[in-house]
């Protein structure tokens, strides 16, 4: 276990390095000069050359390559991407205070998702060869092939502009501030509907699929066969021997969540005004505010490293299989 | 060895006849890349024949491969045969803003009077050309560095293996983004960004399908006669690999349908006045109350398209693996 642990950490080590040298020559490979990314958008127009030779030398742009990786490399490993160009403000203080409302609307979907989508998945499997398990697969396409910027807009529609019952963007009221404490969570709450709805079908049908698969698969293999044929009710063969082996390989639903809660919601975040992560992406984006997408990028990245290190660990200690077919 | 058992694709294709389903599907999928690769004849303003003086001329088919913006050509004579939809997609008319569906504009107009099912036909061809060069890239870039690993292992394996797993570090979205948002948004910034992300599962289907294939005999054959590493990849082995991968190209066609889709909504996608099913819906936003027809018909225009390729997919996948 201890030397498929440090071999999976040494992968995911060697991963960071390749994830900044991507990130670093994805950024260097964008055409203009970086000056004007710092001297903001009235351009390096009228700068006398003194000045601009000492902003170059200042953000190491006069070094080669290689030495603006190293400098940058040594920013990234104490978290330190550099001011915003919008504010000025550290671009990492500026991703810290918008990650809680990202984290609160994604957590949410994933848990309505994972709540409904892993039992509804269980029973389509346990249904298998009836039309409802044949109609249930082509039912969670169709839901996963819903493209949520429509959900949303149709939401919206509906809920915010046709009845007014839920607000159409925001994350509270404007008078939010003199509400009382039980009104302020009402009012969160209903701010949280549509977007939190807009993001959680498409992530329940990934999850009934997922499930689905898992359970089918075990259903199919000999133990299943050898239970039923030594007389154990359909019942029992289900709880005590499929549903246990199927809920392993849900184990790296975890790793592909976790980067989800991050990065998942760009789109309605934007469209409901979420003041979150994703957002603010799109927004740094816009406005070309590189250090606040360079560190964006890197941060979700390694996130989403952690969480597959993480999984892949998590599934080595509940199946010893995998240890010993790794070592291959 | 022949390039494939004939028998193996026809088994397939048999086992996927089966599915009612998956034949409305891939009907559906045939109907609009139809519709898309002949939408300058089923919508415009130009009549598709008209009899002239000298003969017959054929106005709209004009448009067929270079799009001319604004320049009409008035063919004298007389119209034998109009396009099935007599708007163009960039036929402005301010006197027809948001007017809802009548029988001239079947699924009304938007924001400047141009018509949406003409934008609709037209956006279609956006969608597919986009979706089906980055599903392309993405096939051709996965299954050659997946063929490589899966051959040659060691090193080279290691290498690849670990572009993939950085490259799916990155959250998907994201990356798109912030490629076609740095680069300049433009149809080929999509299809490129599209194209980079998307190539791994195709390669580590490939590699699988090489690993697992390469040791069998007639691979052994092949290199007993002499063949050369690049003759046995591309002859022998990854012709017979290439089933799987295909299945992860139809879901990377409906991937990039979707954001496409997402990309022109936000409004940097596919640049206007470029009709996009996207970009459609991000004028029906600005017009929630107003205009009902903006929302809907692009929508479903997407979740049928996406729907349709992700079924014809998954029931492909279900063919080629008849045990599962």
């Amino acid at each position: 276990m201890a030397a498929y642990l440090a071999r999976r950490v040494a992968y995911a080590i060697l991963t960071f390095f390749g994830i900044t040298i991507v990130t670093f020559t994805l950024i260097h490979s964008v055409p203009g000069d970086p000056i004007t990314f710092y001297i903001g958008k009235s351009g390096i127009h009228g700068v006398p050359p003194a000045v601009l030779q000492a902003i170059r030398h200042e953000y190491h742009l006069d070094e080669t390559l290689p030495v603006q990786y190293g400098y940058w490399l040594r920013g990234v490993l104490t978290f330190d991407f550099g001011p915003s160009v919008v504010d000025h403000r550290p671009a990492m203080d500026r991703i810290l205070e918008k990650l809680p409302n990202t984290f609160v609307l994604n957590f949410i979907a994933f848990a309505l998702a994972a709540l409904a989508g892993i039992p509804i998945g269980l029973w389509s499997a346990s249904k298998s060869g009836h039309l409802f398990e044949r109609g249930s697969s082509v039912v969670f396409f169709l839901l996963y092939s819903l493209p949520s910027f429509w959900v949303a807009l149709l939401l919206m529609e509906f809920f915010a502009v046709r009845h007014t019952w839920l607000p159409l963007f925001g994350m509270t009221s404007d008078d939010y501030l003199l509400m009382s404490a039980g009104a302020k969570l009402a009012d969160r709450i209903q701010h949280l509907v549509l977007p939190a709805l807009a993001l959680t079908y498409a992530q329940l049908a990934f999850y009934a699929r997922f499930t689905k698969a898992a359970l089918t698969e075990v259903i199919h293999q000999d133990f299943i066969t050898t239970a039923r044929a030594k007389g154990v009710s359909g019942t029992s063969v289900m709880w005590r021997h499929a549903f246990r082996n199927a809920l392993l390989p849900l184990v790296t639903l975890l790793g592909l969540t976790i980067p989800y809660l991050l990065s998942g919601s760009v789109i309605i975040e934007t469209m409901f005004e979420w003041d979150g992560v994703g957002r603010l992406y799109l927004q740094s984006l816009m406005s070309r505010d590189y250090p606040t997408v360079l560190a964006l990028t890197v941060v979700t990245a390694v996130v989403t490293l952690f969480a597959s290190v993480l999984s892949d660990v998590l599934y080595a200690i509940a199946d010893p299989r995998v240890r010993v077919e790794g070592k291959r | 060895m022949k390039v494939v058992e004939s028998g193996s694709w026809r088994d397939i294709w048999k086992r996927f006849r089966r599915s009612t389903i998956a034949m409305i599907a891939l009907g559906y999928v045939v109907f609009v890349a139809l519709v898309a690769f002949f939408a300058p004849l089923v919508a415009s303003s130009k009549p598709l024949i008209v009899r002239t003086p000298t003969g017959l001329a054929f106005p709209a088919a004009q448009d067929f491969f270079t799009h001319r913006e604004g320049v009409e050509r008035l063919t004298a004579g007389r119209v034998l045969v109009n396009a099935p939809i007599r708007h163009s997609p960039n036929e402005i008319d301010f006197t027809n803003r948001l007017h809802e569906p009548t029988s001239a504009h079947l699924f009304g107009t938007d924001d400047v009077g141009r018509d949406v099912l003409a934008r609709l036909v037209h956006g279609a061809r956006v969608s597919l050309t986009v979706a089906f060069l980055a599903a392309a890239i993405a096939l051709i870039v996965g299954s050659l560095l997946g063929a490589i690993a899966g051959y040659y292992g060691g090193w080279v394996d290691w290498l690849v293996s670990r572009l993939i797993e950085i490259v799916l570090c990155f959250p998907f979205l994201f990356l798109v983004l912030g490629i076609v948002a740095l680069f300049r948004p433009s149809m080929y910034t999509i299809i490129i960004a599209l194209g980079v992300t998307t190539w791994t599962d195709a390669a580590r289907y490939v590699r699988g399908e090489i690993m697992r294939i390469r040791e069998l005999e007639f691979a052994h054959a092949a290199r007993a006669i002499g063949a050369r590493d690049a003759r046995i990849i591309f002859r022998h082995l990854l012709p017979n690999a290439l089933a799987p991968a295909l299945v992860s190209a139809n879901f990377a066609v409906a991937t990039a349908i979707l954001t496409e889709s997402a990309l022109s909504f936000l409004g940097i996608g596919v640049p206007l006045p470029a009709p996009t099913w996207g970009g459609i819906l991000g004028v029906a936003e600005l017009y929630l109350d107003a205009a009902w027809w903006l929302a809907v018909y692009p929508g479903i225009a997407i979740f049928t398209t996406v729907a349709a390729f992700n079924v014809v997919g998954d029931r492909f996948r279900e063919a080629l693996d008849p045990r599962g």
